[in-house]
């Protein structure tokens, strides 16, 4: 939940970081347009990160090095002490660029999710709903699509793919059933980015965008579920007609099948009873906690990223002699890959590349409501597919901040274009969305074909009608 | 991805193998013997008391000069189309008094015939044990690989007399185990006690929730079968020798066909041959 939600105080830590370059001088147009190719060259070797074979958190590392050095030759960078609680102190310039909130979330959340894990509550759901589906494909699709759904919600996506991704190439080897595989992995992939947009913390893109626009919780949950409810549905529709995924006709097919899933122990996983409620308990805890750390007195100052590393270190707790283990299972990448961003993002603002980009923006958005918001949340989608979605969340929350007539107003199409548009754009390619990227990588596990032209080819026309059903919802009832 | 495999992992591990009880029909039990007619009706009716869970079973007899050869030994037992071929170690050879084979007969029987092949102690070695052929109150069934192996099982109930003790034993090779983890002892990014706890403790596993799952069926059956599980790590053939004696042993069943080899199943012969002192339902 988590992983994700993050991002939220990258809006704050870059907002903070925009109204300081405001501030600045001058910076000439040729130093502004060095940086942005600067910027375009990382965005391209994200997109290329599987032919550099080179980990997120490498290539975003090296760009930020480069720009800080640029940015210190071109004296864009603000050195001097830092004003912490009115002691100045003397910090690298680089340090108060990160947002330190976001990685405690990250880290703390990584946690939870990974020592919750082991109190085999996840598996335990998963297999409940395996047999509840009594081996029926049809009647598995759908429990593995609600489950993707609930899961990139409450969890994130990454987890829920791998998570759900996982059980179904055991549990479709065990109904003998494997030639299915790809569509299910494939569904549930295009899935984990619609449950994505439930609430405000299921994804990165929601809580930059949400928390920029000041969307509540609660808002946000009522605005996006409607259109996660009826996306979820066609999908699996979809899915089960363009994949030829159908029930079981005969009693002894069911027969059979039944049998089969009724193999699986759910309870294989609790190794105590009495983690597995904790585990429980806690979970629901955390939930409730994150969904109400903004009015929570003390809470809303120590802010999300103190509660997820509360609820990572009570978790702990149960293994304090092993906790070593779960250090090691960290996604170090994921959290270099924030902190390095962070860093390009703050140079980016320094030489104004983000107001440049914002310039551009206002042509689109003059447009107006209706085909303004349109083309936004079309071409976040069309930029999503290709690089990451966060930078560009960024960015365009940024952008938005700064429009007169969006900022300050939760309930402009502006805001859920980008968060539709960022979001859903994952599902246009297979390098779109971590998740997806997760699900092609389980598919090639299982020596499954499934080169980038196909991925594109057979997710077109899902994430087609999602994108036309996001702008339909968006323009008609959303503003 | 470590976290996909992770997760696969757990998966597999839930995913358990689920036994059903299928009691093989006996109708009808071919006696393979080199003995002569009163010997031979000594043997059956000794049998017969042996053997009540195949009362209502038609007995068919092979006796002293009705075979002079393997081939026509195999010929005679496909004639006959028997459920289960009755015989003892060494039949037709000397090779007895050397205990190292089942005797040539016996070493093709086991492995062409279709049916199961009860071998019984050899009638003159006297190496019998004192409770041997005389009831099937205790049997037990011993494999490396039990999981899964419903006809192991079935069988072995089936022979298992009402009110019995059926152990379901499965002994996995220290050896190989040490000679595995001494392996993983040489690579650096492998823990090698974590190794050696996780892998044995999942080894074990699977044997015991299989047996578990073998007892709760069986429990629930009319066949009224007390179902103990025997689940280790040893050196083989000593462990099952002292299981024998621990438990006073009626009949080993155990499975001979190897699918990927001629010769007779790599645990198998070299139990079948050592273990001499009571009856042996090779599957």
């Amino acid at each position: 939940m988590t992983l994700q939600m993050t991002s939220m105080s990258l809006i704050s830590a870059t907002s903070a970081l925009q109204d300081a370059a405001h501030q600045s001088p001058e910076v000439p147009l040729g130093v502004t347009l060095f940086f942005t190719g600067i910027l375009v060259a990382m965005i391209l070797c994200l997109a290329l990160e599987e032919k550099l074979h080179a980990k997120k958190s490498v290539i975003v590392g090296a760009f930020a090095m480069v720009s800080l050095l640029c940015g210190a030759a071109c004296h864009l960078l603000p050195f001097g002490p830092v004003e912490v609680g009115g002691h100045q102190i003397d910090l690298p310039v680089y340090i108060p660029a990160v947002d330190w909130n976001v990685i405690a979330i990250i880290l703390g959340s990584s946690l939870f999710v990974d020592v919750t894990a082991k109190s085999g509550l996840f598996t335990w759901v998963a297999i409940k709903l395996t047999k509840a589906s009594r081996g029926d494909p049809f009647k598995l699709l759908v429990s593995y699509g609600l489950m993707t759904v609930v899961f990139s919600a409450v969890l994130n996506n990454v987890t829920a793919m791998i998570i759900v991704g996982s059980l179904t190439a055991v549990s479709l080897e065990k109904l003998g059933r494997r030639e299915k595989l790809l569509g299910f992995l494939l569904i549930e992939g295009l899935l984990t980015n619609v449950g994505g947009l439930l609430t405000l913390i299921s994804s990165v893109p929601n809580i930059i965008v949400g928390t920029k626009a000041g969307i509540s919780f609660i808002d946000f949950f009522l605005v996006a579920g409607p259109y996660v409810a009826v996306a979820t549905v066609i999908t699996l529709l979809m899915g089960a007609k363009l994949m030829g995924i159908q029930g079981l006709r005969t009693a002894e097919e069911r027969a059979e099948a039944r049998e089969l899933v009724a193999g699986f122990d759910e309870n294989d996983g609790v190794e105590s009873p009495v983690f597995f409620w904790f585990g429980a308990c806690m979970l629901v805890a955390f939930i409730g906690v994150i969904a109400s750390a903004s009015v929570l007195p003390w809470i809303s100052d120590l802010k999300m990223g103190y509660v997820a590393l509360s609820f990572g270190l009570i978790m702990l707790l149960r293994f304090k002699a092993v906790a070593d283990k779960f250090y090691q299972a960290i996604d170090w990448d994921l959290l270099a890959f924030f902190a390095c961003l962070f860093v390009v993002i703050n140079v980016m603002e320094h030489a104004q590349v983000l107001h440049m980009i914002g310039q551009g923006l206002e042509g689109i958005i003059g447009l107006g409501d209706v085909l303004g918001a349109g083309s936004i949340l079309v071409t976040s989608a069309a930029a999503s597919s290709v690089t990451d979605n966060i930078p560009l969340a960024a960015m365009l929350a940024q952008i938005l901040g700064e429009n007169a007539m969006i900022a300050g107003d939760p309930d402009s199409r502006f805001w859920w274009s980008v968060i539709f548009g960022a979001n859903l754009g994952g599902n246009l390619t297979p390098i779109g969305s971590a998740s997806t990227l997760v699900a092609v990588t389980i598919i090639h596990k299982h020596g499954l074909p499934m080169p980038f032209v196909r991925f594109v080819r057979l997710a077109l026309p899902y994430a087609l009608v999602q994108l036309v059903l996001a702008t339909a919802y968006v323009l008609i009832f959303v503003g | 991805m470590s976290k996909v495999d992770q997760f696969e992992s757990a998966f597999r591990s839930a995913s358990k193998a689920v036994y059903h009880l299928d009691p093989p029909e006996v109708r009808r039990v071919l006696l393979v013997t080199d003995l002569d007619s009163p010997e031979m009706q000594q043997l059956v009716d000794q049998l017969r008391q042996f053997l009540l869970v195949l009362d209502g079973a038609e007995w068919q007899r092979i006796g002293r000069g009705e075979f002079e050869n393997v081939a026509e030994l195999l010929e005679l037992v496909e004639r006959h189309k028997p459920d289960l071929v009755v015989t003892y170690r060494h039949l037709g050879s000397d090779a007895w008094k050397w205990p190292f084979s089942l005797g040539e007969y016996l070493d093709v029987l086991t492995q062409a015939s279709g049916c199961p092949v009860l071998v019984l102690p050899h009638p003159t070695e006297g190496g019998a044990m004192d409770h041997a052929l005389t009831d099937t109150n205790v049997v037990m069934a011993i494999t490396d690989h039990l999981t899964g192996d419903d006809q192991l099982v079935n069988w072995s109930a089936r022979f298992t007399a009402r009110d019995g003790v059926l152990y379901l034993s499965h002994v996995e090779n220290q050896n190989q185990f040490e000679r595995l983890i001494e392996t993983i002892g040489k690579i650096p990014s492998i823990d090698t006690d974590d190794a050696r706890d996780t892998i044995l403790a999942q080894l074990l596993k699977e044997p015991t929730d299989y047996i578990q799952s073998c007892k709760l069926v069986l429990d629930g059956s009319d066949l009224s079968l007390d179902v103990r599980a025997v689940v280790m790590i040893g050196r083989r053939l000593k462990e099952y020798k002292k299981l024998i004696e621990e438990h006073a042993v009626d009949m080993l069943v155990m499975n001979t066909k190897d699918e990927y080899q001629s010769a007779m199943h790599g645990l198998a012969y070299p139990l079948a041959v050592e273990i001499r002192s009571i009856p042996l339902l090779l599957l």
